[in-house]
């Protein structure tokens, strides 16, 4: 029994050939050939779905500037430690860095887990620590079309209060709003305060909102219409994560 | 593969250039495959940012003889992916659901799929001009081997070579490091 040709074995990969008679049947009794076109076959669907790969955008500056920022003080805590509970000493000094954490995209039943994980979180954090730590962080970062320098970080302290900081918001002939979005219906949303002059802000979450649903935190820019709906206008955003 | 030597050395003589070359060569390859998995483009950056981190300071577990730069990185970036599932959801079993759940435009692809198609797009680019050239018009272009004669005015015996020892290489480079290296006769189909 001969084994098929290399060449045919590529060319029945690529489909471009049926293959004849005597080939099929020697594939049907031959592992090793049949293994070979399957690979070949498996290896040619491969590249051929890599066809856009090449055009893959690079991550945006920030990505590297935050690796580089890491490797320069590697003796700092720089991320929230996998174990369960683990993030609950996550230190007030290191929250600033532009870190975004968890995925967004929970299917609603891990959203259900999350929010009672989320709450023994905040109970836990209250207990133990003093008011100053953290129960939830996020990056915020600039929409497409607002200036790329903006950005700005929201903490959720056990104290329930909120914290927004931002840097290089453009400017305003109206004023800067926080808001905590649902990002399964972004129609529905919490409005928390206003942000003052300087940009940062200390506000209070309302009582009853649930931050694992609200957890997109979005900072607007309002006109003084008198019109207490969200503009439209956002400026900043990040996700909510314990 | 020369290129990863030497980036390798300099990434254990704690050289932050190589990691920057790397990040450069890879960063795209490692942030698709983050958001292929977590769906959702700030986490892909944050893993990202993870695995780089990771790379540096482990830089001293890479070893050239034992699979590509590219495959080592994907495998942390793969490792920090389900991790941050994991502790998003703070138990292995509700990671594996979302990971099959994951909301994609496309129906869903392990892992795996997604680490080899980086793997198998990676190698095409390194491979001789003519033989990159000969495959592209076969996987991309969809060209018989008589109509890439045609198209590059090669003898169809120099297509046929080239095409064979560009798929020759494509699957040696697959079965060293793609996602599932070690497992092959699992199959492309096997799930999850």
């Amino acid at each position: 029994m001969e084994h098929l040709d290399p060449d045919r074995l590529v060319l029945l990969a690529l489909s471009e050939d049926r293959g004849e008679p005597g080939e099929s049947m020697h594939l049907a009794v031959c592992a090793g050939c049949r293994s070979d076109l399957e690979s070949l076959h498996h290896v040619a669907t491969l590249a051929a779905e890599g066809k856009s790969l090449g055009e893959q955008p690079a991550p945006p500056d920030r990505v590297w500037q935050a690796i580089e920022a890491q490797i320069a003080q590697p003796d700092r805590p720089v991320r929230i430690p996998d174990q369960p509970g683990g993030n609950l000493g996550y230190q007030r000094a290191v929250r600033r860095r532009p870190r975004r954490l968890l995925a967004p995209v929970l299917a609603a039943a891990a959203a259900a887990v999350l929010a009672v994980a989320g709450t023994l979180t905040v109970t836990r954090t209250a207990d133990r620590q003093p008011a100053e730590h953290v129960a939830a962080h996020a990056t915020l970062s600039p929409l497409p079309e607002v200036p790329p320098a903006a950005h700005g970080t929201a903490t959720v302290l056990a104290d329930g209060t909120i914290e927004i900081d931002t840097r290089d918001l453009p400017l305003t002939t109206g004023f800067h709003e926080v808001w905590l979005i649902d990002p399964a219906d972004t129609t529905r949303m919490v409005a928390l305060g206003n942000l003052s002059q300087d940009q940062d802000a200390l506000l209070p979450v309302p009582p009853g909102v649930d931050l694992n649903r609200y957890r997109l935190v979005d900072v607007s820019d309002e006109p003084h219409d008198g019109d207490a709906a969200h503009s439209g206008h956002s400026l900043l955003r990040g996700t909510l994560t314990s | 593969m020369n290129s990863d030597d030497e980036l390798a050395g300099q990434l254990r003589g704690g050289d932050e250039k190589a990691l920057r070359a790397a990040y450069d060569l890879y960063g795209a390859a490692v942030l698709y495959l983050a958001q292929r998995l977590l769906g959702n483009r700030a986490d892909a950056e944050d893993v990202t940012q993870l695995t780089f981190v990771a790379a540096w300071t482990g830089r001293d577990t890479f070893d050239p003889a034992r699979g590509s730069l590219l495959g080592w990185l994907l495998g942390i970036a793969r490792r920090k992916a389900v991790d941050r599932l994991r502790s998003a959801a703070r138990s292995d079993r509700i990671a594996e659901t979302i990971l099959a759940q994951l909301p994609l435009a496309e129906p869903p692809e392990t892992p795996d799929r997604i680490v080899d198609r980086l793997i198998v797009a990676d190698e095409l680019g390194r491979l001789p001009e003519d033989q990159r050239r000969t495959l592209e018009l076969a996987f991309f272009d969809d060209l018989t081997h008589p109509q890439i004669a045609a198209v590059t005015g090669l003898p169809l015996g120099t297509v046929k070579s080239h095409i064979r020892r560009g798929m020759a290489n494509l699957r040696r480079r697959w079965e060293v490091d793609g996602g599932t290296s070690g497992s092959r006769s699992a199959g492309p189909t096997r799930a999850l």
